[in-house]
């Protein structure tokens, strides 16, 4: 007796048939660029270029062109850093643990939330090379065998951690985006008419055949590395928090930050997959393999995360006054009422009432209201990050030595330097990768049953 | 026989003689291959292949290129024939003397490879052996290259030959000499073999004061205190610890006010917060035109109590005279322990203090052994003036004194009279004069001074003058038409005053005792109250001008050090203000606000005081400061002292009579905008115990476990300290030594000494005002200082004020509050939080208590300063010894300047971490020497610059494992207590707590 489940909606719309699928992702690649994109990569590249002038003059001047002073040695540096890593959490989480609970609907998004992933994990991984004093001593962090004698990284450094954390996070998703895209780059290949264009994907889709075989290494080391990459949703952004847990200065010596940062990583990471695929959808048209269930699906996911993050955030405020320890509460009681309250209730807005709406089933389904709450959760979350770093030193232990921070032009070109650099890489990669993963998107076809069923239904049984 | 013997040259001789032989002949066994490479004209059948050829052409380029890679090397000559008294890289140290009409200081001069680099208190002195901020910084004003480099005639330069005659030539009858006080017999001497009027006139006056002593004792001179034979002091606006007087005091204010029974008691009354005032057990806000009446208000207490005559006075303001009354009180219960001192240029205020003084048998107010630092006479420049004006006068001939920037009204008169400027540069008198004679720096000089009476001491030159300078003895002698060397002089000198010291050990010590050539000197007079006339009060606003505790009289005005030294009050560096109170800014409409970067900012004034206007003179709001007296810093506002201090401030002196202390002022605010360098943007201790500080009685009386109670915490074992409540493996702390630094705040008087002496041995950059305005001071050694709150804990239990309202409150320091100052830097925590985050371990602990920064390992992530919650490590924003924006205020941009740095520490590198080492440069000397010596450390051997620059012995330094040291006594004190010790960082720092003595 067949049964179908009545709640199940087909996750590609459209009546697709399994060349459709090719052809409509194939057809970023291979048709000529819109005007659309080429305004979107000139904005991006202008604005990279204004961001590697402020990096050179960081480097050729000091560190001394930010806003940064004795008391406040961390600002826009380390929460852009921060902010970067937390968005690079979606990717892995939505192509490795959703890849692990076998939740088919991430197949439409997975490709873009990985390429977002790496490319946020480059902007954030730069932060803490520029921020150096002396960049030209960065392989110190190191451990390479030296002729110092026994002179050696500090093992004990979270910084240290860092280093290895997003090292191996950035390697991990590279790789595992890469396996994910063979068969595609096979596909492209295998449709190519320009020859210097036949030739790259040839040399990139690693001489994919398509064989049984293929496919079942193919399927094993995506699982494989599915596993390796999910403890690394975990620890990521677990050892993030631990620059701050670990320390002494009040408001970052709390040990609520490892499941804190994750939530609030995946948070922001699914509000900025939301915001990117919201307009890919729309401009190479693919209303029907990213439809609004997805955008439902990640409206749930950052309403659950910001809930999470706005109990932490009361969590918080319950153990500074819980605690007893006047340093801790005067720390928390100066970010809300401080000199930058703003910046708390900024965060506090858009990280927990906002996505208090996505309540709303007619909300959730809004695309237009989606996409502003995304941008919204993207702000909140970088003030967040601005709250928990620059509000906590700037008053710390002794009131001698409690300053302000104001950014500099460089703070601030610098990370509209690192929007720019990850758009510039967005487009390009929107251009020449496929951006949805068809191979995988095709296991998910229903053609055959549902055109029989349409048959049958148009008809009759006979 | 002996033919037959046979010796071998070893064993292979023996076994193997052909071997040998052969291998004898041929020393050299592997023949080089040059002949066959180079010079043979069968290059193919020579042995030397394309290969070899290839090999050695590269190994040869790339030999060359390492070689290239060679830091260059700067041109360093060795000596041909060393000097015997030097040895590179050990110092010698030089007893001198330092007075520049303001400070006087017998000192030690540390020289290194022949460049004095580091000025140090000579505590064997019996007058002033202490050095304060000023005269550590003077070293540096040394190496300015400002100053005048040969002499000038008519503004250009010309040979000593010329320019003496062009000054001989200036000189007539009418002439006039115009110094500074004058304390050196020689140059006494000298002067009078000159033959001309002599005007002495000092830039910060206490003329009226000298001229009472004159008139009572002959003597012209001021009276020295002894502050260890009193128990009760009242300073009646006599910053005693500031300008009072040229003796310094701070030692024995410290001694006397040791925590205990007979601790020194300490009423200040003063207009505006200054050092003393800070550190008085009570402060009694009056205006400068007030002290006269309080001092008569007291006077006819005491006389009320010894049954003296009293004298007519105006009321005392309603709002002190119970407060006033109280300390008169005081000082007649203190009988002959009572002091009351009179700070204001006033004769009428300085003899009531005297008679009080006398009607109570003072033992501390000494009017027998006077000092001579501060003895210009304001009379004879106003008869000046007046000569100048009538054209009575030729030639100014100005010795030492830039009198044409402190006297505004002789600045006017300048161009009526041809000017010789004896001066150490083109300043605002030398760059008018006619004839120019540069004056050698007094590291570069012979000197000699009689300060006080019975204290004889030289001065001896350091290193050869840099420029083409004299001595003044010399060029004042050379003037009078003598053509002795300026040692002779000197030696001629003393010989005359009868000190009993042979010349090399009177060099060796700097000083002699010297007999008083005065008949009766030891009988101390009376002081005659009958014509006295006391003042009134200024109706509205009242002006006065200060000195500051870096600037001093404005004599090291191009001095970086002076102005990166943030003033102890206000903290603000690089600048001078109007001081003023928050009821008359509010008046005015005039605000201090920080801006977003942490900034401060502030608006400005027209000021006008007996029709001369300064304009856009910022104003800072001072809690402490009396409502209606405005009070402006000397020694600012400089066109014409170098690149350094050229424009810095306002002239205060531009306002004032040279001889006035005081005048009403009329104020209106502008729409100017100022920008301050502040480094202390709050300035409570918002209820944290910080600075601990009790009253005496408790103190006395008090359970220690109470008033300075050790943090605990919960723990599964009861409640445990910082210390035992631990979750780190300790280090060894045993063996070894263990540097410990203990810092009493009940001795540290804020003065800034330790601060500038820190930055001059380990080479601190100076960063100028637009970077300390953004907060980027570099200081290892900072003093913070904190203002008492109305809004304390107390208050808000009491009141029942919520958390934000309480903490919004505790921010904003009282009107009239009690101050406390605490030096603080590197911690040296035994369990450091900067340790544990460095990623690459430069920063690392060593077994000797030591928190170590190694610069070369440093990559800059700033995580250290970060984590450290004393918040004192620097990280160099900017390459400071390179980038344009510190050529001028970095000494270390300098071809002079970079003589004063300390070859023994290292200047750092952009973007890295630094921080107070506790010296380790000495402690390693000190190891060192003692290990040559092989035997033990004593006790205080060494000490950090800091301790050694302490003029009060706030901070003793040394080595807790050894039983015997002053420190590890001073850690078992029951003041003792850690900074944030429940932080759990086990800092090798620890603090003393303050004691006041009041109720």
């Amino acid at each position: 007796m067949h049964y179908e489940s009545p709640v199940r909606n087909p996750l590609i719309l459209g009546d697709k048939s399994y060349s459709d699928i090719t052809n409509d992702i194939a057809k970023p690649v291979e048709s000529k660029a819109p005007r659309a994109w080429w305004i979107a990569f000139s904005i991006a590249f202008i604005m990279f270029l204004w961001g590697v002038g402020c990096i050179l003059y960081t480097i050729g001047t000091g560190i001394g062109v930010w806003g940064l002073n004795k008391t406040v040695d961390w600002a826009w540096d380390i929460t852009n850093f921060v902010w970067w890593v937390g968005i690079g959490h979606a990717g892995t989480l939505i192509s490795a643990v959703l890849l692990l609970f076998r939740q088919k609907w991430r197949m439409a998004i997975n490709r873009s939330a990985e390429a977002m992933t790496i490319f946020s994990v480059i902007q954030a991984g730069l932060f803490p090379l520029i921020h150096m004093g002396r960049i030209w001593m960065a392989y110190w962090v190191m451990p390479i065998p030296n002729q110092y004698g026994s002179l050696w990284v500090n093992f004990n450094s979270p910084l240290l951690w860092d280093v290895f954390a997003i090292s191996t996070y950035l390697t991990v998703s590279t790789v595992f985006w890469y396996v994910g895209l063979i068969p595609d780059f096979a596909m492209i290949r295998d449709r190519a008419i320009n020859p210097v264009q036949k030739h790259i994907y040839k040399l990139l889709s690693f001489g994919w055949g398509g064989k049984a075989k293929h496919w079942q290494r193919f399927e094993e080391v995506s699982l494989v590395l599915a596993g390796l990459a999910t403890p690394l949703v975990l620890s990521v952004h677990t050892i993030v928090s631990f620059d701050f847990a670990t320390s002494v200065i009040p408001g970052w010596h709390t040990t609520i930050f490892p499941p804190y940062f994750v939530a609030g990583a995946i948070f922001s990471g699914f509000a900025m997959v939301q915001t990117l695929l919201l307009i890919v959808r729309k401009i190479f048209k693919m209303e029907d393999y990213i439809n609004i269930e997805h955008i439902e699906m990640m409206n749930i996911v950052i309403m659950v995360t910001g809930s999470i993050v706005g109990v932490a955030y009361i969590t918080e405020l319950f153990i500074a006054w819980y605690s007893g320890v006047e340093y801790e509460q005067y720390a928390f009681l100066n970010r809300a009422t401080g000199p930058y309250f703003w910046a708390y209730w900024a965060m506090m807005t858009c990280n927990v009432f906002s996505p208090q709406f996505m309540w709303f089933k007619k909300l959730r389904t809004n695309l237009i209201f989606t996409f502003v709450i995304s941008i919204v959760v993207n702000i909140g979350m970088w003030f967040e990050r601005f709250v928990i770093i620059v509000t906590s030193i700037h008053r710390d232990y002794l009131p001698s030595s409690w300053s302000m921070f104001s950014p500099t032009f460089v703070d601030i070109g610098i990370y509209i330097g690192t929007i720019g650099f990850f758009f510039v890489l967005f487009l390009l990669y929107a251009r020449t990768f496929p951006v949805i993963a068809q191979a995988e998107l095709k296991t998910i076809l229903k053609s055959s049953g549902e055109n029989f069923k349409k048959h049958h239904d148009e008809h009759g049984a006979h | 026989m002996t033919e037959n013997n046979k010796y071998w040259r070893g064993i292979e001789d023996q076994s193997n003689p052909e071997l040998a032989e052969k291998l004898a002949q041929n020393e050299f066994s592997n023949e080089i291959s040059q002949a066959d490479f180079l010079g043979k004209d069968e290059l193919a059948e020579g042995e030397t292949s394309r290969r070899d050829f290839l090999k050695f052409m590269g190994f040869s380029t790339a030999a060359a290129t390492l070689a290239a890679c060679e830091a260059p090397i700067v041109e360093s000559i060795p000596y041909v024939v060393k000097p015997d008294s030097l040895t590179p890289g050990v110092p010698n140290y030089y007893a001198s003397v330092s007075y520049d009409g303001f400070d006087f200081a017998s000192v030690l001069v540390k020289t290194r490879e022949g460049r004095p680099i580091k000025i140090e208190p000579n505590n064997d002195a019996p007058f002033n052996g202490a050095t304060n901020a000023r005269v550590q910084a003077s070293v540096l004003s040394l190496y300015d290259g400002a100053r005048m480099q040969s002499p000038m005639v008519d503004g250009v330069a010309a040979s000593w030959g010329d320019a003496m005659a062009a000054a001989r030539a200036l000189k007539t009858e009418n002439s006039v000499l115009v110094s500074g006080s004058v304390i050196s017999p020689a140059l006494k001497k000298a002067i009078s073999k000159l033959g001309l009027r002599h005007v002495s006139v000092d830039a910060v006056s206490q003329s009226a004061r000298a001229d009472v002593y004159e008139n009572l004792t002959g003597r012209r001179g001021l009276p020295t205190v002894s502050l260890d034979k009193a128990t009760t002091v009242v300073a009646v606006g006599a910053d005693l610890l500031g300008d009072w007087g040229g003796e310094n005091l701070m030692g024995a204010y410290a001694a006397a006010r040791k925590p205990g029974e007979g601790m020194l008691r300490h009423i200040q009354v003063e207009a505006g917060l200054s050092l003393s005032g800070s550190n008085a057990d009570a402060r009694i806000k009056a205006k400068v035109s007030e002290y006269e009446t309080v001092l008569a208000h007291i006077y006819n207490k005491v006389a009320a109590a010894t049954g003296a005559d009293k004298i007519a006075a105006p009321a005392v303001r309603e709002e002190i005279a119970s407060s006033v009354n109280n300390a008169a009180m005081e000082l007649i219960q203190a009988g002959s322990g009572a002091l009351l001192l009179n700070g204001l240029n006033s004769a009428t205020a300085e003899k009531l203090a005297a008679k009080t003084n006398e009607l109570l048998a003072s033992e501390a107010f000494n009017t027998t052994t006077l000092e001579y630092t501060s003895t210009g006479s304001d009379s004879a420049f106003n008869a000046l003036l007046a000569d100048v004006k009538a054209g009575a006068v030729d030639t100014i001939i100005t010795l030492d004194s830039n009198v044409l920037y402190f006297s505004a009204e002789l600045a006017a008169l300048a161009d009526k009279v041809n000017l010789v400027s004896i001066a150490d540069r083109a300043d605002e008198t030398a760059s008018k004069a006619k004839v120019a004679l540069p004056l050698s720096h007094y590291l570069e000089a012979w000197a000699d001074a009689i300060p006080v009476d019975g204290v004889y001491a030289v001065g001896q030159p350091t290193i050869s003058p840099l420029f083409d300078s004299k001595s003044a003895v010399e060029i004042v002698n050379g003037l009078a038409g003598g053509s002795e060397s300026a040692i002779e002089l000197i030696k001629a000198s003393a010989s005359t005053t009868g000190n009993a010291k042979a010349w090399n050990a009177l060099l060796h010590d700097g000083f002699a005792s010297t007999p008083v050539l005065v008949a009766n000197y030891n009988v101390a007079p009376s002081v005659d109250l009958s014509d006295i006339k006391v003042g009134t009060a200024v109706e509205g606003i009242e002006f006065y001008t200060y000195t500051k505790a870096g600037m001093g009289a404005g004599s090291n005005a191009n001095n970086p050090w002076v102005y990166e030294l943030p003033d102890p009050i206000s903290r603000l560096s690089w600048d001078n203000y109007l001081v003023m109170s928050a009821a008359d800014a509010v008046a005015l409409g005039v605000e201090n606000y920080a801006q977003s970067n942490g900034a401060m900012n502030g608006n400005t004034v027209n000021i006008t005081v007996n029709g001369e206007t300064l304009e856009n003179v910022a104003v800072w709001i001072q809690p402490g400061q009396t409502q209606g007296s405005v009070g402006l810093a000397v020694g600012f506002g400089r066109e014409s002292v170098g690149k350094v201090g050229n424009g810095v401030g306002v002239n205060a002196n531009a306002l004032l009579a040279t001889t006035a202390t005081y005048a009403s002022a009329e104020i209106i605010a502008t729409e100017v905008e100022h920008g301050f360098a502040s480094v202390q943007l709050a300035h409570t201790m918002m209820g944290r115990k910080i600075v601990n500080e009790i009253s005496l009685p408790t103190f006395l009386h008090g359970n220690a476990a109470e008033w300075n109670e050790t943090p605990t915490f919960e723990t599964h074992k009861g409640p445990l300290s910082a210390f035992e409540a631990n979750l780190w493996d300790d280090h060894d702390h045993e063996t070894s030594h263990m540097w410990n630094m203990s810092i009493d705040l009940n001795s540290c008087t804020g003065c800034g000494a330790c601060v500038v002496a820190c930055s001059l041995e380990n080479n601190v950059p100076v960063v100028g005002k637009d970077e300390v305005r953004r907060h980027r001071d570099m200081h290892w050694l900072r003093i913070d200082r904190y203002y008492s709150s109305e809004m304390t804990e107390a208050v808000a239990e009491e009141e029942g004020i919520g958390a934000i309202e309480k903490y919004a409150k505790m921010e904003v320091p009282s009107e009239s509050p009690s101050v406390v100052f605490q030096p603080v830097m590197c911690q040296h925590c035994n369990h450091a939080p900067c340790e544990t985050v460095c990623p690459v371990g430069a920063t690392v602990h060593s077994r000797e208590g030591l928190n170590h920064m190694a610069y070369n390992r440093c990559i800059g992530t700033r995580y250290c300063a970060n984590n450290c919650p004393y918040k004192v490590r620097r990280f160099n924003w900017f390459n400071y010894k390179g980038n344009e924006k510190f050529a001028d205020v970095n000494p270390s941009q300098d071809d002079y300047g970079r003589m004063v740095l300390n070859p023994d520490v290292t200047v750092r590198a952009r973007g890295v971490i630094e921080k107070c080492s506790l010296c380790i440069q000495r402690i390693q000397l000190g190891k060192l020497e003692a290990k040559k010596d092989g035997r033990i450390l004593t006790d205080g051997e060494f000490t950090t610059a800091c301790a050694q620059a302490c003029g009060s012995g706030a901070i003793v330094f040394g080595d807790v494992n050894n039983p015997s040291s002053e420190v590890s006594h001073l850690k078992q004190e029951a003041r003792a207590y850690h900074l944030l010790e429940e932080v759990g960082t086990q800092p090798s720092i620890f603090y003393q707590t303050k004691v006041r003595n009041r109720a």
